[in-house]
């Protein structure tokens, strides 16, 4: 018996910290989705105290199944990690294959590729709205007018100049408007994390069984077979992996939604709660419950496929 | 014959150039970042000064006034540390507990450790704010910034050592037990020494996600404990304006952790598995 106490005496800390963390404001936030809490009323001031008195019921749930923007907010949410997830996925298994080989300058090569993974969110947003998509001052911007201006001076040129002059001016995309700038922050993040997929993807394809693919090889297999019949099972553990990670970070999504637009266009949960939070504590709270909701019919399905592979 | 070696050597050249080609692309915006510091606010917004321009070290010494930047970076600094440490000392034991004396429940509280990292920060924001504001006075205070930086990123410690911790044969543990070796001893003198490396690792990555975190860091600090990425957010510039000292002080803001990352990056390219490497 008392060599079992040890072991749980040991991760009782961990556990009693994830466990106050996770109960204490969960608690809170339940209680709040069920009352009426606002932080300023004019007409009614009784309900900026959370009191038990001004219970709605599922009102505020009601009041936010209709809200316009949640069911957007929600597609919203699973299609921004969605994209990230297939082009982070497909994007670093090529990648880590093309710098798995030994080459001249491959540590370097290491370097640069990882190195977006160390940039911070905001710096990442920032740079990425201001200086490479904007349409004017951004190199999308200045990349489209050069584009223009040699399309112009080909215009000039005999025979040639007839086929350029029916091109149209081109226009850059504004990244920041209600249509485009979901995918602003899709390229922004999948920049940044993609160096995550090429690193874990990197250490498992090092583990790969070399002999096995000098077989193949030997048996005549081409380089594409040997990859995806080799290579992408024995990558099987690891996709799990990036998948699940990534899954937890890009739900929250913040910072660059923040930064882009202002979530014009481009809610997700999240950013629909902090809209809620600037005033109505109980619709806030009733869609961070919906937002707990969805995160765990999520978490069921990753937790399966990682947990099964994790104990063996 | 003579065709396969023709056709590994130009894939010889190719592969290797088409490498270099991503990681020149991937690498871009921060070159870009960068390059940008070193023009002044007007040059850098004038398609003209695009690549010719006079550098200038402005924006740089001009950072404190503008930006406070120093400030900022301590807080960065020290929030991060404490976190990696603290959140070491908590999952250094419990890691060990679950690696060496697995129980049926091992894995379903593993499960629900990372089960808590994926609740939506955003939907106890209110109560945190409410929490630490109103009842417990805490509100942007390093504390509080530590306590929730060490909280967010404790199951993914976990998870990380608990799988470095299974790769460690049971038997070497075991052995340090029949010596009479206490537990604390176990985990001192062989456990980590073994694991170093694995430590290592998760600790850099632990320092990484705290310092670039976002979201607490952002929303439960106003000045006295609010770190790099509130400086940042906060004065995110309009349209165009300031894009020179934007640059730079983005760049110092990034630079200690891609810096730290460069020279790590073996470190972390061995002891990033998660478990997935058998």
């Amino acid at each position: 018996m008392s060599n079992r106490l040890l072991p749980r005496l040991l991760q009782t800390p961990a556990v009693l910290l994830l466990l106050v963390w996770m109960l204490v404001p969960l608690s809170m936030t339940l209680y709040f989705s069920f009352i009426r809490y606002v932080l300023n009323s004019l007409r009614k001031p009784e309900w900026t105290t959370p009191s038990i008195s001004n219970w709605r019921g599922f009102g505020n749930y009601e009041y936010v199944l209709n809200a316009k923007d949640f069911w957007f907010a929600i597609q919203n949410s699973v299609f921004i990690v969605s994209f990230i997830l297939v082009l982070t996925v497909v994007l670093g298994l090529g990648i880590a294959v093309l710098v798995n080989r030994s080459f001249p300058g491959r540590g370097i090569v290491r370097v640069l590729l990882i190195s977006p993974f160390f940039v911070m969110p905001a710096v990442n947003a920032v740079l990425w709205i201001n200086m490479i998509l904007d349409p004017v001052l951004g190199l999308n911007g200045l990349a489209v007018g050069g584009i223009n201006a040699l399309v112009d001076g080909l215009r000039d040129f005999p025979i040639l100049g007839s086929f350029f002059s029916l091109w149209p001016e081109f226009e850059p995309i504004s990244f920041r408007a209600t249509q485009t700038s979901s995918y602003a922050v899709i390229m922004m993040v999948a920049w940044q994390w993609t160096p995550f997929a090429v690193l874990i993807f990197m250490t498992s394809l090092q583990s790969e069984d070399e002999s096995t693919k000098e077989a193949a090889t030997l048996d005549g297999a081409s380089a594409w077979s040997q990859f995806i019949n080799l290579t992408v099972p024995h990558l099987g553990r690891p996709i799990a992996i990036v998948i699940m990670i990534q899954s937890i970070f890009h739900l929250s999504l913040y910072a660059e939604i923040e930064i882009v637009s202002r979530g014009n266009g481009n809610k997700n949960l999240p950013y629909l709660i902090g809209e809620f939070t600037s005033n109505n504590i109980g619709a806030a709270s009733a869609t961070g419950i919906f937002a707990v909701i969805l995160a765990n019919i999520i978490a069921i399905f990753l937790l399966r496929m990682v947990g099964k592979t994790l104990m063996d | 014959m003579a065709t396969v070696t023709q056709k590994s050597k130009l894939s010889n050249v190719l592969w290797p150039a088409l490498a270099w080609i991503v990681a020149i692309i991937f690498f871009f915006p921060i070159f870009w970042l960068v390059f940008t510091s070193f023009k002044t606010d007007a040059d850098a917004v004038k398609p003209e000064f695009l690549f010719r321009f006079t550098p200038t070290l402005e924006n740089y010494t001009n950072m404190t006034q503008n930006y406070d930047y120093w400030k900022f970076a301590t807080n960065s600094v020290i929030t991060s540390t404490f976190a990696t440490l603290f959140a070491l000392i908590v999952g250094v034991p419990a890691a060990y507990a679950m690696a060496f004396d697995p129980s049926r429940h091992t894995k379903d509280i593993l499960m629900w450790m990372l089960s808590t990292k994926m609740l939506p920060a955003a939907a106890v924001l209110y109560p945190m704010t409410f929490l630490t504001k109103n009842f417990l006075g805490i509100f942007d205070t390093h504390f509080l910034v530590i306590l929730v930086l060490c909280l967010i990123n404790l199951p993914i410690v976990i998870w990380m050592l608990f799988t470095y911790f299974k790769e460690i044969p049971k038997e070497i543990i075991e052995a340090g037990k029949m010596d009479g070796v206490t537990t604390w001893g176990e985990i001192k003198d062989i456990l980590i020494p073994l694991a170093w490396g694995g430590i290592a690792s998760t600790a850099l990555l632990t320092f990484i996600f705290c310092w670039n975190e976002a979201y607490w860091t952002v929303r439960l600090t106003t000045i006295d404990a609010a770190t790099l990425s509130k400086l940042i957010e906060g004065n995110r510039a309009p349209e165009g304006l300031f894009f020179g000292r934007l640059s730079a002080v983005s760049t110092a803001a990034i630079a200690p952790i891609v810096v730290l990352g460069w020279f790590c990056q073996k470190q972390l390219v061995a002891g990033l598995t998660f478990g997935a490497v058998k």
